[in-house]
């Protein structure tokens, strides 16, 4: 499953009358961050080939040059509320980067599609967050930003109307510790319904920073629906989540320091997102989306450096319990769109807010400006950091 | 002898009567001929903004059940290559799909009032179907020559109840065949928010097609003007064709 594909498909790729397209983006960034200033940002340019060697067959692949510049060694302690003054160093080195991001074939039979290969997966309805989603976490200052493909084996099943049954693979070494999930989904009148069951095996919150390859062993119930009341779109996406391994470890090298660290999460715990949104007659877009994670900590005084970890990891929609997230856009000018993002920590009261003006200068090029504010006390999450402004363009070809 | 007149003229005036039709009667006329079973079309949209500037997109669009089904998939310019639009019952379900994401999205009814990729069109314009029969109360204005034809003109007003896009629509279509060449849209406070014209009307395997159709707002002094590529009503849907699995394809 790990290279085979690319000798299996790359000759279907080549020979089918491929397409060629994808974009180049260039990103400058700085951030205020307790007394420092830093700079940073990246060039990417993204190759994307499909190809339809016939009618029933969809061969696609992708691949992603980054180029980082600025500042590209980062400690992670700078980031965790609590430990900025400890003096413990945990080096993240962010290297330039050739990916092969997404390769995958697609044959699609009368009653079902097979996708085999590494192939982008974004299940769930939730804007902002996605507690049905067990392949990725997202940001919340870019929560509509690709994600990155998953090597994995999906089938769809039509059946009648507008009922799906989907399920996903990604294999590991043998079948237990394989990512399993169903999904079934069916519509009825203007609501969408789904549900889903899953089971992984996840990386333990400790390997960041012990490098340590335990698996925690979760299993996910849970469901969605998305549809439309008095007028406003309505969306809920949530699940109930077991983990059945809770383990104590006594960290090595370099965090020998640290007092043993111990997983000490609830064995089950619940969560979900609400959204609301609605498009007003003068055009004014507005999003509202709530979360609660019951695997995220409540009370800032319990927060713990595994968790922390976790939630940097992106295994984790969240830190703590409960957020809301709200997105606000309006086309204001011709090709230019005036939005904010704004989100908030119930449990630390630590918020942000994001003005964004998004400039469609050509056809196929966007100039975005994102500036970003925080507020909360310097130990919690997002009062930490102080501002940031955000320079983007995307070319697409 | 002068009773016979009189009854005379009164019954040439019933005959005359008799021969004009009823606004609901020509509004039923204009959605049965703007609403083959089938078609598939193949168009580019060109929006022209206040100041100027011009973004031209391409997209493939089908439809059936007259309308009640459509899905649309821009295939030009590169930054929106792929994003489709299924619409079902008459626009009042509708699921999106963008392939940066991979990601589909229902939208809520609200979306419809959007304009299709910054457009003058929103999603609501591009539904098909008996939206004019089931949402308006129509009354015959006037007879008129426009463009050297002579056109019905008919007043829509919207019934509150059945959540019309639009208060109220202004329509010409031709006597002829009862095909529309105009449509003036109306706000609340009955402001002409928006001007559709459509022309270059040639008869494709026996419909009546218009090849350009041209949206004005009246309030942004923008424009849109759709162009027909391709069409035809020849084109049958496959089971399952307006589906989710099909939108992502």
């Amino acid at each position: 499953m790990k290279n085979w594909g690319v000798f299996l498909l790359l000759p279907s790729l080549l020979f089918g009358q491929p397409e060629f397209f994808g974009y180049f983006e260039s990103e400058a960034a700085t951030m205020e961050l307790g007394t420092s200033n830093y700079t940073f940002g990246f060039n990417k340019f993204r190759l994307d080939v499909e190809s339809r060697p016939s009618d029933n067959i969809l061969i696609g692949a992708n691949v992603n040059i980054e180029k980082f510049w600025g500042k590209t060694s980062w400690n992670i302690f700078d980031f965790l509320p609590g430990y900025t003054d400890s003096g413990m160093e945990l080096i993240e080195n962010i290297r330039d980067t050739i990916l092969v991001d997404n390769m995958y074939m697609r044959v699609s039979f009368p009653g079902a599609d097979l996708t085999v290969g590494r192939q982008q997966i974004s299940p769930g309805v939730g804007y902002a967050w996605n507690p049905t989603d067990i392949f990725n976490a997202k940001s919340l200052l870019k929560p509509s930003y690709e994600q990155t493909g998953v090597p994995a084996i999906r089938v769809e099943i039509p059946l009648m109307g507008r009922t799906i049954l989907s399920s996903v693979v990604q294999p590991e070494d043998n079948w237990k510790n394989s990512t399993k999930q169903v999904w079934f989904k069916y519509g009825l009148g203007a609501f969408d319904f789904g549900f889903t069951l899953a089971e992984l095996q996840q990386p333990s919150p400790t390997s960041i920073l012990l490098g340590d390859a335990f698996n925690v062993k979760r299993t996910l119930t849970g469901g969605s629906f998305v549809g439309e009341l008095f007028g406003w779109g309505v969306w809920f996406e949530g699940a109930q989540n077991t983990l059945d391994t809770l383990v104590t470890f006594t960290p090595l090298g370099p965090a020998s320091s640290l007092d043993p660290l111990e997983i000490q999460i609830d064995k089950t715990y619940l969560e979900y997102a609400l959204g609301v949104d609605h498009t007003f007659d003068n055009s004014i877009y507005l999003l509202v989306e709530v979360l609660h994670n019951g695997f995220g900590v409540k009370h800032k005084s319990e927060l713990r450096l595994q968790d922390y970890l976790y939630s940097l990891s992106g295994k984790g929609n969240s830190l703590m319990q409960d957020y809301a997230f709200f997105y606000a856009m309006h086309p204001t000018f011709d090709y230019i769109s005036l939005s904010a993002i704004a989100f908030a920590n119930f449990n630390d009261n630590s918020s942000a807010f994001s003005p964004m003006v998004d400039w469609n200068v050509l056809e196929d090029t966007n100039l975005s400006f994102q500036g970003s504010v925080f507020w909360g006390d310097d130990d919690t999450e997002f009062g930490l950091q102080d501002w940031g402004l955000t320079i983007n363009v995307t070319s697409n070809f | 002898m002068t009773v016979r007149i009189a009854l005379l003229i009164l019954l040439s005036f019933t005959y005359l009567l008799s021969q004009t039709p009823t606004g609901t009667e020509i509004i039923d006329r204009v959605t049965t001929i703007m609403s083959p079973e089938n078609s598939f079309s193949r168009g580019t949209q060109t929006i022209i903004t206040s100041s100027g500037n011009e973004r031209v997109f391409e997209f493939e669009s089908w439809a059936a059940e007259k309308g009640k089904s459509t899905l649309t998939r821009y295939t030009k310019p590169a930054a929106i290559r792929g994003q489709a639009f299924l619409m079902l019952n008459n626009a009042d379900d509708i699921w999106s799909y963008f392939p940066r994401t991979k990601r589909v999205r229902k939208l809520a009814s609200h979306a419809k009032k959007q304009k299709m990729q910054g457009s003058d069109f929103t999603y609501e314009d591009m539904g098909g179907g008996d939206v004019f029969q089931k949402k308006f109360k129509s009354t015959l204005l006037a007879e008129e020559t426009r463009d050297g034809e002579l056109v019905w003109k008919v007043e829509l007003l919207g019934i509150t109840e059945q959540d019309p896009p639009y208060p109220k629509i202004t329509l010409w279509a031709r006597q002829a065949d009862y095909f529309p060449v105009a449509l003036d849209y109306y706000d609340e406070k009955g402001f002409n928010t928006k001007s559709l014209v459509l022309s270059d009307i040639e008869m494709i395997e026996d419909y009546p097609t218009a090849m350009t159709m041209i949206m004005t707002d009246n309030k942004e002094r923008s424009s849109t003007t759709m162009r027909t590529l391709e069409v035809t009503y020849a084109w049958e849907p496959s089971e399952g064709f307006f589906s989710e699995r099909n939108l992502k394809k």
